[in-house]
């Protein structure tokens, strides 16, 4: 295993270690320039914080989906169903929290920690059991189904409440209007975000920001080079000595836990749980498509695709032909597959730094010279 | 009601929930048991024979053929697919999963743009006629006119009796024809030899002069008529929609994995043996959703203890015995 040097330098190099895709003044120059530019958009480039609130939230569940498929070679059919049960965490904690506690702590720390111990139930029975890959990818689809069924039949208040959260079957989590905004803070000095507001924009993008640099840290440790280990060749990986099973139900929790932060942000943005957004088909085909045509095997690439093809979903729904929406993103994926595997950011970022490469080779050549 | 009764009840619905579960994922399963790959758009394909024989019969084709022309259109759909997109993720599964996602949204959706959201739902064929069991009758097999003058002008049934539709008896008939055919298919035919070989070793197959390609795009032509005709065949009982394959794909998924691919023909049978019982015992004790919840739980613990599949189990003791 590589020498990790200590530190601050020990940090740094974790975040530019080559798990993940772009290294080198090219890519932290754009990236802080991204960054900077992604923080005046609402004020200074016009864009819409309502818009693109449901964007960025889709970026945690595209890493999610990335680690474990991408970098585990995991892949799960049914991620949203992690999304789903960390929304329904949050609403029910949310609105029989709120009166006691004033803050939405507990709710979100619910909404991570529900999904991750289920996960962990679910993944010890099909990690330990050895299931093979195509099984996980259509029982965690089944899954995701199950919970939709479930979740539509419980109209019943009498039957189906916790506290005063009523599941309320296919119109949602009920009362709507008791499911709390993102709120941290203690008694006055609380501060809460309106996730149709500008406030919320800038709270998802510090937090998506963190969570990717604290990724792309985790991907470049020793954890992360075991994963994609595992990902290449299992059977060696063990003969190593490692428990392969082990570090897939790691990698597994960690994922869904991701899945779940996504979704308790998505009720705190919308103030809303509905069981076939959250649980449904397209919910669960929608994160695998920005995943795939972004790029599975590197998070920057799998994040930018799920904030380009919701930007690019959106432009289609609301204008004109919103039947055709579907019919696109579908075709999307099938040639992003056919014709660049590795997905579109991938792709373009391997020609960029080809040419980086190349250029760069010239100059040292004509300065050689 | 009495014991008799009951019990026949209970066969009834077991042979009921065995043909749809032989129906709806015999075309998976041959895909899966021969390529490896689990077909997504199997529900789209399914869908795509409902959507003929909905045509069919509404131009006055009759039924059977109607379901001919679903398995035909459906199979031409198939073999489109594989020759245009699935062929090149044959190496890759879960490549392959993820595409044929891709493709089974896009077929749905263009059938949603193309036809609305829904068709004019066709009458089940022989749905007057009726099998009574029970009371005071026993066992009758009735016609719409005895039948309406036994229920009488409230149009409930004396106590103790239970009557089920015809339709449902001749879709087990068939399901059960079509894994005979199948198996008669591989077993006595050239392109079932053909396809044995491939599927046992494809790069041995094609190095004995075997286009292991065309094979490939048969079975997917074939798995997608099967398809095709389980589509045409729901049809007649269930109302059409884009999405009308959705309903049967999560459980023809769950029959195909607990089946495994070993063997497809013999984990087929033992899958949808001990998956119909699961579903009917639970179904019948507790409620539908219960009895899904029943065929999850035991298509987990099946592979739990069988991780091939209950045909990868079967060829294992076969070998061991040998």
């Amino acid at each position: 295993m590589r020498q990790q040097k200590a530190g601050l330098l020990g940090f740094v190099g974790l975040l530019n270690g080559p798990q993940t895709m772009g290294r080198g003044w090219l890519f932290w120059g754009s990236f802080v320039v991204v960054v900077f530019l992604a923080y005046i958009a609402p004020t200074h480039l016009g864009i819409k914080p309502y818009k693109v609130n449901e964007f960025l939230v889709s970026g945690f569940l595209a890493a999610s989906l990335s680690i474990l498929w991408g970098y585990g070679g995991i892949l799960s059919l049914g991620q949203a169903a992690f999304f789903g049960i960390g929304g329904y965490t949050f609403g029910v904690m949310g609105i029989n929290l709120w009166d006691v506690t004033g803050n939405t702590h507990l709710a979100f720390l619910g909404g991570i920690l529900v999904p991750t111990i289920f996960a962990a139930f679910i993944g010890a029975i099909m990690f330990f059991a050895r299931l093979k890959g195509v099984y996980i990818a259509i029982l965690m689809l089944v899954l995701s189904l199950l919970f939709e069924t479930f979740m539509l039949q419980t109209a019943d208040p009498d039957v189906y409440s916790i506290g005063k959260a009523m599941l309320g079957g296919s119109n949602g989590l009920r009362p709507a209007s008791d499911i709390p905004s993102a709120a941290f803070g203690w008694g006055d000095a609380v501060a809460e975000f309106n996730g149709r507001r500008v406030g919320f924009y800038y709270f998802v993008l510090t937090l998506l920001i963190a969570v990717y640099l604290g990724l792309r840290c985790l991907l470049n440790s020793s954890f992360g080079y075991l994963l994609v280990a595992i990902r290449e060749d299992p059977d060696r990986t063990a003969t190593f000595g490692y428990d392969v099973r082990l570090i897939q139900l790691a990698v597994f929790c960690i994922a869904a836990a991701l899945a779940g932060l996504a979704g308790s942000l998505d009720t705190a943005r919308i103030n809303r749980v509905d069981p076939e957004l959250v649980f449904g088909v397209s919910a669960n085909i929608m994160v695998v498509i920005w995943v795939a045509v972004g790029g599975r095997k590197d998070l920057t690439a799998a994040i930018l695709g799920a904030i380009t093809l919701e930007w690019m979903f959106l432009w289609l729904t609301t204008s004109g032909n919103p039947e055709y929406a579907q019919i696109v993103m579908g075709g999307i994926l099938i040639l992003v597959m056919l014709i660049a595997p590795e997905g579109i950011f991938i792709f373009l970022g391997n020609r960029l730094g080809r040419l980086y490469a190349r250029s760069a080779a010239l100059v040292s050549r004509q300065e050689g010279d | 009601m009495n014991l008799g009764t009951e019990l026949f009840g209970f066969a009834f619905q077991y042979i009921d929930s065995i043909a749809f579960l032989i129906l709806s994922a015999i075309g998976l399963s041959i895909i899966f048991g021969m390529m490896g790959v689990i077909n997504m758009a199997h529900g789209e394909l399914m869908m795509i024979g409902a959507y003929v024989t909905a045509y069919s019969i509404h131009n006055g084709v009759p039924v059977p053929i109607a379901i001919l022309f679903a398995g035909i259109g459906a199979g031409i759909a198939g073999v489109i697919m594989e020759r245009l997109i699935i062929r090149h993720f044959y190496k890759q599964l879960l490549s392959s999963l993820v595409v044929t996602w891709g493709i089974s949204m896009v077929i749905s959706q263009l059938f949603l743009v193309l036809f609305g959201p829904t068709m004019e739902s066709l009458r089940t064929p022989f749905s007057t006629v009726r099998i009574l069991i029970g009371g005071d009758i026993g066992f009758a097999i009735l016609g719409p006119e005895s039948f309406s003058a036994l229920a009488g002008a409230s149009g409930r049934l004396p106590p103790g009796v239970e009557s089920f539709g015809i339709y449902r008896i001749i879709m087990f008939v068939m399901a059960v024809l079509l894994i005979a055919a199948i198996w008669a298919l591989m077993r006595y035919t050239e392109f079932g030899g053909r396809a044995r070989a491939t599927m046992d070793n494809p790069k041995m197959a094609n190095a004995l002069g075997i286009n292991t390609s065309r094979i490939y795009a048969y079975t997917f032509g074939l798995g997608s008529a099967l398809a095709g005709i389980a589509g045409g065949m729901f049809a007649l009982t269930a109302s059409i929609t884009p999405f009308f394959g959705a309903a049967y794909t999560a459980k023809a998924f769950i029959t195909v994995v607990v089946g495994g691919s070993a063997n497809f023909i013999t984990g087929l049978i033992g899958s949808v043996l001990t998956l119909g019982a699961v579903q009917t015992i639970f179904t019948n004790m507790f409620s539908v959703y219960i009895g899904f919840v029943g065929m999850i739980a035991a298509a987990f613990l099946i592979l739990l203890l069988m991780p091939t599949g209950i045909s990868g189990f079967i060829e294992r003791i076969k070998a061991r015995s040998k």
